[in-house]
């Protein structure tokens, strides 16, 4: 077993695991252990369990597969421990050894390997999918059961947005310029995401728009694909990863930048160069990209410096309670904290209300709310009793998966209330 | 091994998704916060409620089969670990509040309450509960009686069997007992809330528990300031102390974690100096300031920098330091030995002049940290287990480390325990008529020997 090459994605991350000296600092910020209770699920029992694994003591079964799959890999246990252990990057290698030994499972696999890396495909499926929502569930959100494909699992009663009429790439053109008389400052790539593309484009044509009317020339290369987060991060298929990396740094080489809307495919693009750079010339096209790609409130705020002035509120909005969710992947992952809240501060026509502990996870974490729904609900709840302490109207965050998790708690509560991606709340 | 009807009696007891039986979910029961003691249990039950836990104590009785109760698991004693094997008999599921009363300042809460939720919840009601052992983010509230935890804050507010007025039990053999009551002064037969206090859950399984509590401080600050010696640091204590300040805390780190205080003071002094003091004090806004300002004073005179924290983030960032130091410490070496003597505050400067001298000449590193102003030290010492002559080294000079503190009027363990990790000093430490009566108290309420066994006083077992 030592010498098991299966193991071998996790020897880079060994120096982590010895770092762990089980002193509990990561127990009860922990959002799977606090519903949990059990001690597998915290960083500190996961951490030993990968430990007994490369000593031999335990082998790679279906027991040990799921409890590292039992993770959101929200970062609070590696923010919390004062040896500096990286937790999510030992387990997110750890289900790399997982795929090398056991596979991915069926759908999955078919859905990682083969679905994802073909983006116009994917749309074909996803638009597939899209006629049964249409049959199943008309007009409004609500319950859908018996799709195909990866969309069956999200039907376990959640609550799940409509497959857009019209994906965002079948409504915007590749280039977009700023309008006559505003000077071009920069260019940019725009990496939509899978679900801006199919499921929210709305957000994507805001974006654009308003870039473009602040001097930004916004490019959305047809070549790009999934960011892989659910495929490297996620299951732990790093083979497949690169294919979807190697797709992404082509589809961005000219840009000065590389904006997102969602902050899980931020961070997944920038931990292309940690996990997947497997020779030197990928390394080198992971690094830049990883380099050039921000989150759109960090690039409003630190590179573009828009004043306040440049940011007004939607009629829809004006008057409204809003507060912040911060997602995991963009606090803790990418260290954007402050530039959200302080557009969201600076916003004249809204109240700004910061909730408890909005840094907290919302248990999404994209394919775990699938395999651990009830668990992600129970997280979810959570979420909800700070959001409910706030009095908002309105939910604003900066990531899809967010999002959605946060419109099923909404509608599962049946709260009055909307959940909005934040760039939503301009004109 | 445990048989399977015994497996299917618990499953009854507490509920199938109750109890653990998988290696991957064992293996993640064998061990606690130290580095040197791990056994897998043979079952892992969660119970959520008293009856439950009786009815496993009845079963594990009738069958012999150990019982190690486990909170959080992040003691530093070997207490948790299964080393017996048998059941690990968890509380984290029993973790609810039950009441928080602001007039009679007290709360009862179930044993597996993580205690920075207590505190958090008696925060919003303006209460507190002093003991903050620096696990307190992972420690349970029946660990901290079960252990009698103490914390930075006990220099002025006392140890967690100061705050415990009641008691419910279950003894080995399923008796569930109720102890003390609700009320702060109650002489009422023996005080045997205290032998369950500190009982390292070798006595019974605590299942519920009624705390007093104190109003939170309105105000406090934070005051630290660097020595270029350690004999210094001390005398200022007791200076402190002897002009009529009695801090919250006041907490001692050395050169070891001065990394971590970079950024926060110049390197010039960190370059040039040997401990840090860390000082709290709390009270009404009018006494903290005046308070502060004796301290800093006092502390200028002997000190190479002081710094008063300006506002509670900048303290908040002091106290991270000192939260992380063992964490950081133990980071360092493949294994560390952490001990936790206690010695009278005018010994602190010899204590620590002779562990220096001690570690040098067994040549193994050695750092300090501490509740400086109660004299309670944690001296570790890093080294490698499986380099033997290393180990062996830092072995013989922990052993020394011991006999100066009890040679200079000290104790054993301030408030870690004794566990596994130092029953090998026991005898050396306590009364031998102590012990016997320890073991006679034993006998009476688990005489099958099935809770927590192979803890305290008796020797290890040897491993294989």
């Amino acid at each position: 077993m030592k010498n098991n090459p299966a193991l071998e994605p996790l020897k880079q991350f060994e120096a982590d695991l010895d770092k762990c000296t089980r002193c509990g600092f990561c127990m009860s910020a922990c959002p799977v252990y606090r519903e949990e209770k059990v001690e597998s699920a915290v960083a500190r029992g996961k951490l030993s369990l990968v430990r007994a694994l490369l000593d031999g003591e335990l082998t790679l079964n279906a027991g040990l597969a799921d409890k590292l799959n039992m993770c959101t890999l929200c970062g609070t246990c590696a923010e919390n421990c004062p040896a500096g252990t990286e937790v999510p990057a030992v387990l997110t290698a750890a289900r790399a050894a997982k795929v090398r030994q056991r596979g991915v499972p069926f759908p999955y696999n078919l859905i990682y390997r083969w679905l994802l890396p073909r983006r116009r495909l994917f749309g074909g499926v996803v638009r597939f999918a899209s006629w049964f929502q249409g049959i199943f569930m008309p007009k409004t959100q609500g319950t859908i059961r018996h799709l195909s494909m990866f969309l069956s699992a999200l039907g376990k009663g959640r609550h799940i947005p409509r497959i857009a009429p019209k994906f965002l790439r079948q409504q915007v053109p590749e280039l977009n310029l700023p309008p006559a008389g505003v000077a071009t400052q920069y260019t940019v790539g725009y990496f939509t995401g899978c679900m801006t593309d199919f499921v929210f484009p709305e957000v994507g044509r805001k974006i654009i728009g308003f870039l473009t009317r602040n001097g930004v020339e916004v490019r959305v290369p047809r070549g790009q694909g999934c960011c892989g987060a659910p495929v490297f991060l996620g299951a732990g298929d790093f083979a497949t990863g690169r294919r979807l990396a190697d797709a992404n740094v082509a589809a961005f080489r000219d840009v000065d930048y590389v904006i997102t809307d969602c902050a899980t495919c931020a961070s997944a693009i920038k931990d292309y160069v940690k996990f997947l750079a497997d020779s030197d010339a990928r390394k080198r096209d992971y690094a830049a990209l990883g380099d050039k790609i921000k989150d759109i409130t960090e690039f409003l705020v630190d590179v573009l410096k828009l004043p306040a002035s440049a940011y007004r509120v939607a009629a829809e909005f004006r008057g409204r309670t809003v507060t912040w969710h911060q997602p995991c992947h963009l606090g803790r992952h990418l260290g954007v904290k402050e530039q959200p809240r302080q557009i969201l501060k600076s916003l004249k026509g809204i109240k700004y209300v910061e909730m408890p502990g909005a840094d907290t996870c919302c248990g999404m974490a994209g394919t775990f709310s699938i395999y651990y729904y009830d668990l992600s609900r129970r997280i979810a709840d959570k979420k909800m009793d700070a959001i409910d302490a706030t009095g908002a109207d309105v939910v604003v965050t900066d990531c899809p998966g967010c999002q959605i998790q946060l419109t099923d708690g909404t509608l599962r509560r049946g709260a009055p209330r909307q959940v909005r991606h934040v760039m939503e709340l301009f004109e | 091994m445990l048989s399977s009807s015994v497996i299917k009696s618990l499953q009854k007891i507490v509920g199938k998704e109750n109890v653990l039986t998988a290696p991957e979910e064992l293996a993640t029961y064998a061990y606690d916060a130290t580095a040197m003691w791990r056994h897998r249990p043979d079952v892992v039950v969660l119970p959520h409620d008293a009856a439950q836990v009786s009815g496993v104590l009845k079963l594990a009785s009738r069958h012999g089969i150990p019982v190690t109760p486990r909170g959080g698991g992040t003691n530093v004693s070997g207490g948790s670990v299964p080393i017996r094997g048998g059941i690990v008999l968890g509380t984290t599921r029993m973790n609810r509040i039950i009441e928080i009363n602001k007039t009679n300042l007290n709360a009862t809460v179930e044993p597996g309450v993580v205690l920075q939720d207590f505190q958090e919840a008696l925060a919003r009601e303006g209460l507190f509960f002093p003991p903050d052992p620096q696990s307190f983010s992972g420690c349970t509230m029946g660990g901290v009686v079960a252990e009698n935890s103490g914390g930075p804050s006990c220099l002025k507010y006392g140890v967690a069997k100061q705050y415990v007025l009641g008691l419910e039990v279950v003894l080995a053999d399923g008796r569930i007992v109720k102890l003390g009551g609700l009320t702060p002064k109650n002489r009422t037969g023996y005080e045997l809330v205290m032998l369950f206090t500190g009982s390292e859950g070798t006595l019974g399984v605590i299942t519920r528990i009624t705390l007093r509590l104190l109003p939170v401080p309105p105000a406090s600050q934070t005051i630290v300031a660097v020595f270029g010696d350690v004999a210094t640091a001390g005398e200022t204590v007791t200076d402190i102390i002897a002009r009529g300040v009695l801090p919250a805390k006041v907490e001692f780190v050395d050169s070891w974690t001065f990394g971590k205080f970079r950024g926060l003071l110049p390197d010039k002094v960190l370059d040039e100096s040997e401990v840090i003091l860390l000082i709290q004090v709390d009270g009404l806004p009018e006494t903290v300031k005046a308070e502060a300002e004796r301290v800093a004073a006092l502390c200028r005179a002997t000190a190479g920098d002081v710094r008063v924290a300006a506002d509670a983030a900048e303290a908040e960032r002091y106290w991270q330091v000192r939260s992380a130091h063992f964490s950081d410490i133990s980071s360092r070496a493949r294994t560390i030995i952490n001990e936790d003597v206690s010695v009278p505050r005018d010994k602190i400067a010899d204590f620590i002049r002779l562990g220096q001298e001690s570690a040098r000449r067994h040549d193994v590193p050695l750092s300090f940290a501490g509740h400086i102003g109660d004299g309670n030290f944690h001296p570790v010492v890093l080294t490698d287990k499986d380099d033997k002559e290393h180990f062996a080294r830092a072995l013989a000079c922990i052993d020394e480390i011991i006999e100066i503190a009890i040679a200079l009027g000290g104790v054993l363990s301030g408030e870690h325990g004794i566990g596994l990790e130092k029953q090998r000093f026991l005898k050396k430490a306590m009364d031998p008529a102590a012990i016997d009566i320890m073991k006679q108290i034993k006998a009476v309420l688990d005489p099958k020997h099935i809770l927590n066994p192979g803890k305290i006083w008796e020797e290890t077992p040897d491993e294989k």
